[in-house]
């Protein structure tokens, strides 16, 4: 289930109680979450795709904060931003696929340490 | 609309001259192909003459944030980045030309030029775009397409594995500093409800500026501190500097420095540090404040540090263009005091950008202007460590003497621009009671003489061992041309340091209804303020 429809639901909440507790916080609470998965999975794994792969969770996660804000401020602006994430998210998953496979040609690996030439 | 097209031309006009390189790169006649320089040139040349004759005060009425940065900001940005162009000349499709001249038939797919030339100008756009942007969506598209094109320019600056790797550290590090302050600008978004940062600047004045907004300027600037390659974000500046070709990281030790820079001055100004305690405004929050000045301190002091320990002199130059970060973050941390010419932090910080942009690209040109051939194989290499200068100016006497002159203000010798733009920032922090922070400086401006006397001497005292290779002059003679230039400038500069510092205290003067917002702000100094210092 997407996030827009989640959040749509808890606007409509057909059940009673149920989503209709989800709040702000709920949502801010999995944002914070993801960001910090990212960061921890960044910071420790050394394979160049799950790096990239956590960076991506830390874009998804501030667009999530974003469209829960914007739930909340009743505007649109934050719907607009991530827009506009998503579509550089794409353009950077380009780039950097385009980078890995650049990189597997010359050396067979995704290890990150492999990559030491430049040290000092 | 009508009216923000107006503000970017002269963005439009550098996109325009981007699209024409993509296609006559691929030309293939070589006469064609060669004029993807000049097309970048004409273009930077149009969007300077474009910036600099934006009616400002019709600008004003478009309700910026610092409607007056706009035209100053991106005349400046145009201004160093045709040196750049200058040094970039060659760097990519050297070896592939020669293939071609001696009868390999062209292949476009082979070629890079056309891209290179390009990915360079939609950096400078991005620069640009930061000047002008007055929204948060705005300036993260701007922040990203000024880095983005870095990273392939990176890649492609030079075939050795090395500058793969610089791209590959370089790109990742960005992309995480990148979701830094993207998480940054949504908890602003969640703080005021607003993208617009006149509004925010407003929400803030009126309701005070909250613990959501706090924690998420904080990440913003962590991870603008990317770009700006401040600490605790410095990490890949050496490696990239090393890996990338000479010229490209002229390019990286600017471009993406002014837009975090510029990026900084408007998230800042948002928090109302129009109002400074010394004129009775709250100035900037104390968490913010603190975090700055820490981020100042260490910045200086590792970069400083650091660059001692290296013996490459790309590395070198890549902590001291860290150690210059946190030079610029005191101006920051001062604020705009009262508007006048020796307590005004922001133009400081903006008079230092434009010193460091010219005095930092000699350098830089000086390394791209020497090279020599690689050990077993007729590739040009750079030159690499500082041993390699020694004697320089006898063997070339205007590079040697570039790197002198450099060096010399980079460190901040008294009669060269680096002097008067440290001078600026030193009197802005004291009278901003930041007295620590000013001594924490002049500490590290003695520390960086040392590295930075080792370049001067080598170059300087002629005692080269002849059984080292020699380097000879690059056939470019553009990139001489950039060296010398910014050498000259250091000092051609000088009378015009009353005017140019006028003109960046304008830039970031904030228009009256901004100051005028927050109810205790007792005397909002705006552009009056900054009118009656000019006199």
């Amino acid at each position: 289930m997407s996030i827009s429809s989640l959040a749509a639901l808890a606007a409509a909440a057909p059940l009673e109680g149920g989503l209709r507790q989800v709040t702000l916080y709920h949502y801010l609470f999995v944002s914070a979450a993801m960001f910090c998965l990212g960061v921890v999975g960044f910071l420790t794994r050394r394979n160049l795709i799950i790096m990239f792969l956590c960076t991506e969770l830390m874009f998804q996660a501030a667009g999530l904060a974003l469209i829960a804000f914007g739930r909340y401020h009743l505007n649109f602006t934050g719907d607009v931003f991530v827009i506009f994430v998503l579509t550089i998210a794409a353009a950077e998953a380009a780039l950097a696929l385009a980078l890995v496979v650049l990189l597997f040609r010359r050396k067979e690996t995704l290890d990150a340490s492999a990559w030491a030439e430049l040290r000092g | 609309m009508a009216l923000k097209l107006e503000l970017i031309r002269p963005e439009i006009a550098l996109f325009i001259a981007a699209c024409i390189v993509m296609i006559v790169g691929l030309s293939k006649q070589h006469a064609t192909r060669t004029a993807c320089a000049w097309i970048c040139g004409v273009g930077l040349v149009v969007a300077g003459f474009l910036a600099a004759t934006t009616p400002v005060p019709r600008i004003a009425t478009g309700a910026g944030l610092m409607p007056e940065l706009i035209p100053y900001a991106k005349t400046l940005i145009a201004a160093a980045a045709l040196p750049i162009l200058l040094l970039l000349t060659g760097t990519v499709d050297r070896d592939y030309e020669h293939r071609v001249a001696r009868g390999e038939r062209f292949d476009p797919i082979r070629a890079t030029r056309g891209e290179f030339y390009a990915f360079f100008l939609f950096s400078v756009m991005g620069v640009m775009l930061c000047a002008s942007a007055d929204d948060l969506i705005w300036l993260f598209l701007a922040l990203e397409l000024t880095s983005l094109p870095t990273y392939i320019m990176v890649a492609i600056s030079t075939s050795r594995l090395r500058s793969q790797e610089a791209a590959v550290k370089y790109f990742f590090l960005g992309a995480f500093g990148a979701a830094m302050f993207l998480y940054g600008f949504a908890m602003l978004y969640g703080a005021t409800g607003t993208t617009m940062l006149l509004q925010m600047a407003r929400s803030f004045g009126e309701h005070g500026v909250g613990t959501l907004a706090v924690v998420g300027m904080l990440f913003a600037i962590i991870g603008v501190g990317f770009k700006i390659a401040a600490v605790p974000m410095h990490f890949y500046t050496p490696d990239v500097y090393q890996g990338a070709s000479a010229p490209v990281a002229a390019h990286l030790a600017f471009a993406p420095k002014a837009a975090g820079f510029l990026t900084l001055i408007l998230l800042l100004t948002t928090l109302g540090w129009s109002a400074l305690p010394a004129v009775g405004g709250p100035g900037l929050p104390e968490p913010i404040r603190v975090a700055l000045w820490v981020m100042a301190a260490l910045t200086m002091t590792v970069g400083n540090v650091m660059a001692i320990l290296q013996t490459s002199i790309k590395r070198i130059l890549a902590y001291s263009s860290v150690a210059h970060s946190g030079y610029m973050l005191v101006g920051l941390i001062a604020g705009p005091g009262d508007g006048s010419l020796w307590r005004n932090g922001l133009a400081a910080s903006l008079f230092y950008l434009l010193s460091y942009a010219a005095m930092n690209l000699g350098a830089f040109a000086v390394l791209a202007c020497v090279e020599r051939r690689a050990r077993g194989s007729d590739e040009h290499a750079e030159i690499e460590t500082v041993e390699d200068l020694r004697g320089l100016c006898r063997t070339q006497p205007a590079l040697g003497w570039t790197m002198v002159v450099c060096a010399l203000s980079l460190l901040g010798f008294p009669p060269l621009l680096g002097f008067f733009a440290k001078l600026f920032l030193f009197t802005s922090a004291i009278s901003a009671g930041e007295l620590p922070l000013a001594v924490v400086m002049g500490v590290n401006s003695a520390i960086a003489a040392f590295y930075y006397l080792r370049l001067v001497s080598a170059a300087y005292f002629d005692d080269r061992d002849e059984r080292l290779p020699s380097g000879h002059v690059t056939p470019f003679s553009g990139r001489v041309f950039a060296a010398v230039a910014s050498a000259l400038s250091t000092v051609a500069l000088l009378p015009f340091i009353g005017p140019l510092h006028a003109a960046g205290r304008r830039a970031v003067s904030t228009p009256a209804p901004v100051a005028q917002a927050p109810a205790d702000a007792h005397a909002p100094p705006t552009r009056a303020a900054a009118a009656a210092s000019d006199r």
